[in-house]
């Protein structure tokens, strides 16, 4: 018996759901939610919508960026950088999330899904302090 | 040492500091349970890579699911919290080697244990690498003298060759292997002792063992305690044989022993359960075959072209009430080039060794025998074949021919001369001229209780009397007439004096 992971369910809704006019849509989502009901799936939605979200964002080439630094940045900075994630992960769209943390010192951090580029002074003095373990 | 002088040397190393920036793939940690922690994210991840922990703990990967990686920890993992950071590292674990390990007592991941002081090393080797290719490597022909009698007559062992060690609990399976280590002394050659799963308290003793036999100087032993979480048993085996190739890129002959497999399985089948991979038979995972051949296909015989070396595993299984046919005994035996089989009957019928040499077998070591030694085993296996065959008869029947008698009494002696203590490796020459005088027939009239002393006063007297056949063998690996002469007089000039 095979099983149906959450990722499976939300590409499917995505698939069913794709092209579709305002009224076969809300045909569609009466199916769905009668099927998470009839497979007992009802807890599982926020983690299925989650992934829905992130299916449709991949599929429209947006991604959606949490930019966590210690002092709040300039305009000007947040368009270079948005400019550089474009480019780098080839999307059209760029949704920043800001985030002031006083603990990173200094510097900014990028975190894209998965990624991470760590940019911090945090994170370098943390560096420097296993270079300096590692060498003596 | 002044504060300026501790200044200056950090702002010079200050000073070198560069770090690099890049883009790095990190999840989370879910769930964490008995050394296994499950991951979310972490999407580019290979299997077998090495995953570090916020507190520095280093994991590798083994599961990789849809959503989430199956991680196993090496380290510590009671500080590991749910929604803890994990990096991916890019590299395929690896362990420190260099020169200065010989001696030393490691853990594992290659760090020492023995409070001897950091091991400095300057390369790194993967645990996991494929073995050796065909076009690499060469035919055994050069032996391993193990300085046990029975070993070396009949079930020879050649360099890069894997002979299994099986046998029950007590049967002396580990002294078989330290008495290996310790007549290794002045044969060139590197040996690894990897204990798995094993009370601290047995590796110290033969720790303290091999110190006393000096056998440490050419010695690594690689320890996983049965103490250390699961992981750390897995992988042991691993570091060993890294380490072992490590020599053997050098050109180097090492010898690697691996005590024992079967707690090594259980380790594995343990993690296997805790990573919800299905169960098979006796409920190891599907893939424990593989998990032994890959590792016992790495030792092997390099041709010189690929820089030579070898490495020769002994690897031991316990069995449970002898039986050689549960899972991971079948599968050792049918991966390696032969068996030692050692049994808890005749162990207690004071035979030690308690080698069964009915069962033992060395597929490929009897090409690696000298052919002095060749000569004198060829008739012995035939001396103990008949032994045993007519010894089950001659329980019935009292009235026996003058030609089984013989053959019955030679048998006894034959079986008295192959007894050895522990810890006392006889050198191969010194084997030789023994089993001479048995197979030509010069201990047949002496007392079966008085063998044993006989034998050790032919080594004492030979080794003073016939320099010229120890001489020729050592040299030529077989004797000359000469020889055969010199060595006839003084077995019959000892035993008229005995």
């Amino acid at each position: 018996m095979s099983t149906l992971s959450n990722n499976d369910i939300a590409r499917a809704i995505y698939l069913v759901s794709k092209d579709k006019t305002h009224a076969e849509l809300h045909n569609v989502i009466d199916k769905v939610v009668k099927f998470l009901v009839r497979k007992r799936l009802l807890s599982k939605t926020g983690d299925i919508l989650e992934r829905l979200n992130k299916i449709i964002n991949n599929e429209n080439k947006k991604i959606v960026v949490k930019l966590l630094s210690a002092k709040k940045l300039k305009e000007e900075i947040k368009k270079e950088l948005i400019f550089f994630l474009r480019e780098r992960y080839k999307a059209k769209e760029v949704i920043l999330t800001e985030i002031i943390d006083e603990k990173l010192l200094g510097g900014i951090k990028v975190e894209i899904n998965d990624e991470i580029i760590d940019l911090t002074i945090k994170n370098k003095i943390k560096k420097l302090q296993e270079y300096l373990i590692r060498k003596t | 040492m002044s504060t300026n002088y501790i200044v200056e040397n950090l702002k010079k190393e200050i000073d070198n500091f560069s770090s690099q920036i890049k883009a790095e793939k990190v999840g989370h940690v879910l769930e964490v349970f008995d050394g296994i922690a499950k991951v979310s994210g972490l999407s580019d991840i290979k299997s077998s890579e090495m995953v570090t922990f916020p507190n520095g703990e280093t994991g590798v990967a083994l599961n990789l699911e849809e959503d989430t990686v199956g991680v196993i920890i090496l380290d510590d993992f009671s500080k590991i919290k749910e929604g803890d950071e994990v990096k991916t590292t890019g590299k395929i674990l690896e362990i420190p080697v260099s020169d200065n390990i010989v001696g030393r007592v490691v853990n594992a991941l290659g760090v020492e244990i023995d409070g001897k002081g950091m091991i400095k090393a300057d390369k790194t080797y993967p645990i996991e690498k494929v073995a050796p290719g065909v076009i690499t490597r060469l035919s055994v022909d050069k032996p391993v003298a193990t300085g046990i009698k029975v070993i070396d007559a009949i079930i020879p062992i050649g360099r890069g060759q894997r002979e299994l060690i099986i046998g029950d609990r007590q049967t002396g399976k580990t002294a078989i292997a330290i008495d290996t280590i310790l007549n290794q002394k002045g044969q060139n050659m590197i040996c690894i002792y990897v204990s798995i799963g094993q009370k601290d308290s047995k590796l110290r003793k033969i720790q303290t063992r091999l110190e006393t036999g000096g056998a440490m100087a050419y010695t690594v032993i690689v320890s996983a305690g049965s103490s250390e979480p699961a992981p750390l048993s897995y992988i042991a085996p691993y570091t060993g044989v890294s380490i072992a190739e490590y020599f053997m890129d050098q050109g180097k002959d090492v010898l690697i022993i691996y005590d024992d497999l079967s707690k090594h399985a259980v380790a594995y089948r343990e993690i296997s359960l805790l990573l919800r991979r299905p169960p098979g038979r006796e409920a190891y995972p599907g893939d424990v075959f593989y998990l032994h051949s890959r590792l016992l296909e790495r030792a092997c015989r390099r041709n010189e072209e690929y820089g030579g070396g070898s490495i020769t595993a002994l690897p031991i299984v316990e069995t449970q009430a002898g039986d050689v046919t549960a899972y991971i005994p079948t599968n050792v035996i049918s991966i390696t080039d032969g068996q030692i089989f050692l049994e808890t009957d005749l162990f207690y019928k004071g035979i030690r060794p308690a080698v069964n040499v009915g069962l033992s077998v060395s597929r490929v070591g009897s090409k690696a025998q000298i052919k002095a030694m060749k000569k004198v085993a060829g008739t012995l296996k035939l001396d103990l074949a008949q032994y045993r065959e007519l010894e089950a008869f001659a329980q019935f029947g009292s009235d026996l021919d003058n030609a089984t008698k013989q053959q019955l009494e030679r048998g006894k002696r034959a079986v008295e001369v192959l007894k050895q203590p522990q810890y006392a490796p006889i050198a191969i020459e010194c084997q030789v001229a023994v089993l001479y005088a048995l197979t030509k027939g010069y201990m047949d009239d002496i007392p079966v209780d008085k063998i044993k002393e006989f034998e050790e006063g032919l080594i004492n007297y030979t080794e003073n009397n016939t320099k010229k056949f120890y001489k020729e063998i050592m040299e030529t690996n077989m004797w000359t007439d000469v020889g055969e002469a010199e060595l006839k007089k003084a077995i019959e000039e000892f035993k008229a004096n005995f």
